[in-house]
């Protein structure tokens, strides 16, 4: 079975490789990264190994309990970015769960990301290497525990994202919860910062105590009970570290065998309302068309999932950004200041892959013939109409958190500069480079497999053009923070009156190629 | 294959006025495959026109070429005497599609969606709502109407984008697999649709596998296999008194199912 499912993976991968280029060329970035990593991991372990136990226990607890994060939290992110062997797809075949289960671990062994977890967990055996044999023995035994929990964390929590994701409301609700979770984040990096960092530094020996009973840390903090004489205590987070893996692998078959019997199904109950797109649209036909369109898309932002999730991971960034500088203390300008600026030029550019989130159903579009710059204009005009008010409330919230009144002009016209720019830019490359998006009604975490290579060069270019559009308004801005404040309404001005040139630029560009190129678009889209 | 008849395309019934679409030379390439191979077809006006073909022929292919929905790598498509793909503002509005396999925007309702398709090509709101409720009562989706197409079964979904391309009045209507997934009831009500809308003067062009269907309903046919037209025009001609299945057959260079599975023998 082991075999079997492991060669199928690989006749998989390599068809993949063999179709699309990008696979290979990511493939190998992927590794090379990894690689260049190995020096680093290996400086990192040997430095540690010279540290007091006081030292290298925290450490190394934490190394493992971010690992295991990661393991457990981006597959599931970025869900369906490797599903070539998933329990749905032997639903059909009638094996039994118990061979199964193992077999899939096996093959999702076969990555640049476990190649890589598997390092990090040897790494931590050179750290304790320095012991004598007794414990390298211990640190040998406890790094496959180590490295085995994390591809079954990555299984189970995968898994357990089908499985709740299976219904439209439970999709609905995840996207919710992931934009309230990044909400959430903010209080708790406050506090953090607010605790101070010598107080958070004195508290990791404790903690590390504790994650060692957990499996984030048992099979990393083993070695180091062996290092310090208790024997009994190393032996028992190695049995721990153990039973952790036995833990998930258990969990892991009761799911395969879960999703073998009974597949997600994807029907929910369904809802009624009446025709709400008659009223809002009149004069002249372009009008009615873009009226149309834009209403369409605003019952998207607010009924479809995959859009709440796309504009969660576009907030991501601007939010962490934001709260870095402020926890940190920029000299020059409070983060709270760039909040604005930073969400604004996050949602406009957001939308740069836009088209591909019709997916086929574009179709009606080319089929009727819909004027380019309608259709571009209405997608505009539906961002817009819940977007500009929000920024402008963080404009005016964040100058007056960071007690700079003054820089409010400053703050809106960088804020609609950087907007305009980002959704300029996002309606020409929504017609030029669209990559494949999840379909409606799939999990709104979804990428599509082998899509990874060309949404990197669309998000490349797009950020670039961006960028490049908002230099001037940006100067301005830095100038009215740093010099005087006499710059805040040029910026204001030059925002505003940039943002809506870039915009108006990037409908009336996007819809003359959106004419010209509307049916090579509708066949890129799936 | 026969070349006789692949050179004559369609039969004209009315030969002073311009097919309802010409087909010209198309060709369409998926890497190494060459789906379309420089197709020909004239559908006359006024004609109830069936295109038939094995799976992977291009019928799907030349049918989106011929729609609008994919650019072909050579060749012209004419609507009414319209070129397709330079004055598609012009030839639009008198086409009518059902594409089949693509999606709509199911976060719609029924309702929603025509009314949608209507807007979009931008006609007055007083005109669709009125052909909207013409529409689902006549295609018996009332029921259906404040539901979103998400929840849809597969005919309803074939019969709420059938709405939609009826909206505007088109003059040409180009159905891909419109039965398919269709109950018989429904199928009956389609049929009756697309029957006067023919005898009003309008033209239907529709794909389907199934042979008894097409000799049914239509009164011309044509034949593509490997990217181009077998055989094509008056339903009689083409089936040249056998069974359409038969000239199926025979054009494709096809047997019938023979080579039998002799294990598969439930004891």
């Amino acid at each position: 079975m082991v075999a079997a499912v492991v060669a199928l993976k690989l006749r998989l991968l390599r068809n993949t490789m063999s179709r699309e280029l990008w696979r290979v060329i990511l493939f190998v970035l992927g590794a090379l990264w990894a690689l260049s990593m190995l020096p680093g991991l290996l400086g990192g372990a040997r430095w540690l190994s010279g540290q007091e136990l006081l030292v290298q226990r925290p450490a190394v607890v934490i190394v493992g309990t971010v690992l295991l994060l990661g393991w457990l939290v981006i597959p599931v992110l970025m869900f369906g970015a490797d599903e070539t062997v998933t329990p749905r797809k032997f639903a059909t075949l009638g094996l039994d769960p118990r061979r199964l289960a193992p077999a899939l671990v096996v093959a999702a062994m076969l990555s640049v990301p476990a190649v890589f977890a598997a390092f990090v967990n040897l790494a931590n055996v050179v750290v304790w290497s320095g012991y004598g044999a007794p414990t390298t023995a211990i640190a040998l035994l406890s790094a496959p525990a180590g490295f085995l929990t994390c591809v079954l964390a990555a299984r189970v929590s995968t898994g357990l994202a089908t499985r709740l994701l299976s219904s439209r409301r439970a999709r609905k609700v995840a996207a919710a919860l992931a934009v309230g979770a990044l909400v959430l984040l903010v209080p708790f990096l406050l506090a953090l910062g607010a605790a101070g960092l010598e107080n958070v530094l004195a508290g990791l020996p404790e903690l590390a105590r504790v994650l060692a009973f957990t499996p984030f840390g048992a099979a990393w903090a083993a070695p180091s009970y062996a290092a310090e004489g208790s024997w009994v205590a190393a032996g028992g987070h190695l049995l721990l570290a153990w039973g952790w893996v036995g833990a998930g692998l258990l969990l892991w078959i009761s799911q395969v065998d879960g999703l073998l019997v009974d597949p997600p199904s994807t029907v929910g109950a369904s809802r009624r309302r009446a025709d709400a797109f008659l009223e809002s649209a009149s004069g002249p036909p372009v009008l009615r068309a873009t009226a149309a369109v834009a209403r369409r898309s605003l019952r998207y932002w607010f009924g479809d999932p995959r859009y709440l999730s796309a504009l969660a991971s576009t907030l991501l960034l601007p939010l962490l950004i934001a709260l870095l500088l402020t926890v940190v203390g920029a000299r020059e300008v409070s983060g709270w200041v760039l909040l604005a600026p930073l969400v604004a030029g996050a949602v406009g550019w957001g939308r740069h892959n836009d088209t591909a989130f019709d997916g086929t159903a574009f179709w009606m579009h080319v089929s009727a013939g819909v004027p380019g710059v309608a259709d571009r204009a209405g997608r505009a005009l539906a961002l817009a109409a819940w977007a500009v008010p929000l920024v402008l409330v963080l404009a005016l919230g964040g100058v007056s958190l960071a007690g700079r009144e003054e820089l409010l002009g400053a703050a809106v016209g960088l804020a609609l500069g950087l907007f305009g720019a980002g959704l300029g830019v996002a309606m020409v490359s929504s017609v030029l480079l669209p990559y494949p998006a999840p379909r409606a009604g799939e999990s709104p975490f979804a990428t599509e497999t082998g899509s990874v290579g060309a949404s990197l060069v669309a998000q490349l270019i797009s950020t670039t053009v961006t960028g490049v559009l908002a230099i001037p308004v940006t100067i301005l801005f830095w100038l009215a923070v740093t010099r005087e404040e006499g710059f805040a309404l040029a910026t204001l001005l030059v925002g505003v009156l940039g943002g809506t040139a870039t915009l108006v630029g990037g409908v009336v560009l996007g819809g003359r190629l959106l004419d010209a190129r509307g049916a090579q678009l509708l066949s890129r889209l799936r | 294959m026969s070349t006789a008849e692949a050179s004559t395309p369609g039969g004209g019934t009315r030969p002073s006025s311009p097919p309802a679409l010409r087909l010209r030379g198309l060709v369409k390439r998926f890497g190494e495959t060459l789906a379309v191979d420089s197709l020909d077809l004239d559908i006359p006006a006024g004609s109830m026109f069936g295109v038939v073909g094995p799976n992977g022929a291009g019928k799907t292919t030349t049918l989106s070429m011929a729609t609008g929905l994919l650019a072909p790598d050579a060749g012209t498509v004419e609507v009414l005497g319209v070129d397709l793909w330079r004055e598609p503002a012009r030839a639009k509005p008198l086409l009518g599609v059902l594409p089949d396999g693509l999606r709509v925007f199911d976060r719609l309702t029924g309702a929603e969606l025509i009314s949608y398709a209507g807007l979009l090509r931008g006609m007055p709101q007083d005109v669709i709502a009125e052909r909207r409720d013409d529409l689902l009562s006549a295609l018996d989706l009332h029921g259906a109407a404040r539901t979103l197409v998400a929840d849809f079964s597969a005919g309803m979904s074939k019969k709420i984008t059938l709405a939609c391309a009826l909206v505007h009045a088109p003059r040409l209507l180009v159905l891909d697999e419109p039965f398919e997934a269709v109950d018989p009831v429904s199928a009956g009500v389609i049929r009756r649709i697309l029957g006067e809308f023919v005898e009003q003067g309008g033209t239907v062009v529709l794909s389907s596998h199934v042979m008894a269907l097409v000799e049914r309903m239509c009164d011309h046919v044509a034949v593509i296999g490997a990217g181009r037209v077998l055989a094509a025009g008056a339903l009689d001609e083409v089936r040249a008194g056998i069974e359409l299945e038969e000239r199926f057959f025979d054009l494709l260079g096809a047997k019938g199912p023979e080579a039998g599975l002799s294990w598969l023998r439930p004891s």
